[in-house]
């Protein structure tokens, strides 16, 4: 397989991988005058 | 103020304990949720925070200004306060390395009267801990 058909073979399946996503996992806030 | 959380975009689940003054929010997974839009959802709620922490993985960037960032979304960042954890996460900027931090994004300022958060405000983060870099 020539690099041309394995850079196109990762291009395609690179966004089927499992990848570690930015995000905002969890928000914790202490608050006042809650009743 | 249980049901008004709910209903903000990206947020997925709320959890209030009455005991502590605690309101624990669970995000989606599609990452919308916005930390400035729930201070404002919960003082409009009739509540004060006294504080608000968060969990979060990013990149770390330096912003036009040259203060390191951890960036959460091609479009959403948030500039870190320095500190000694920060110090530690220096030589990650424009790395392809994520960090997981905690951190506090808000916290009321000293002082009587009940001052409202300024949803215009730009959060901060104070990192508190580095959780997690891969």
């Amino acid at each position: 397989m020539n690099r041309k058909k394995l850079a196109l073979l990762l291009l395609f399946v690179s966004p089927l991988m499992p990848q570690a996503q930015a995000e905002i996992k969890h928000i914790e806030m202490r608050v006042e005058g809650m009743t | 103020m249980k049901q008004h959380l709910g209903r903000q975009s990206g947020v997925q689940n709320v959890e209030v304990s009455l005991i502590d003054g605690k309101v624990e929010v669970t995000p989606k997974e599609d990452g919308h949720i916005d930390p400035a839009q729930l201070l404002k959802a919960t003082y409009d709620s009739g509540v004060s925070v006294a504080e608000l922490n968060m969990t979060a993985r990013g990149k770390l960037v330096k912003d036009s200004s040259g203060n390191l960032s951890l960036l959460i979304e091609p479009n959403r960042s948030f500039t870190i306060v320095p500190n000694e954890l920060s110090k530690a996460l220096e030589p990650l900027v424009n790395s392809s390395t994520q960090v997981t931090v905690r951190g506090q994004l808000y916290k009321k300022p000293n002082g009587k009267g009940k001052k409202k958060a300024d949803a215009l405000v730009p959060l901060k983060l104070l990192i508190l801990e580095i959780q997690k870099k891969e």
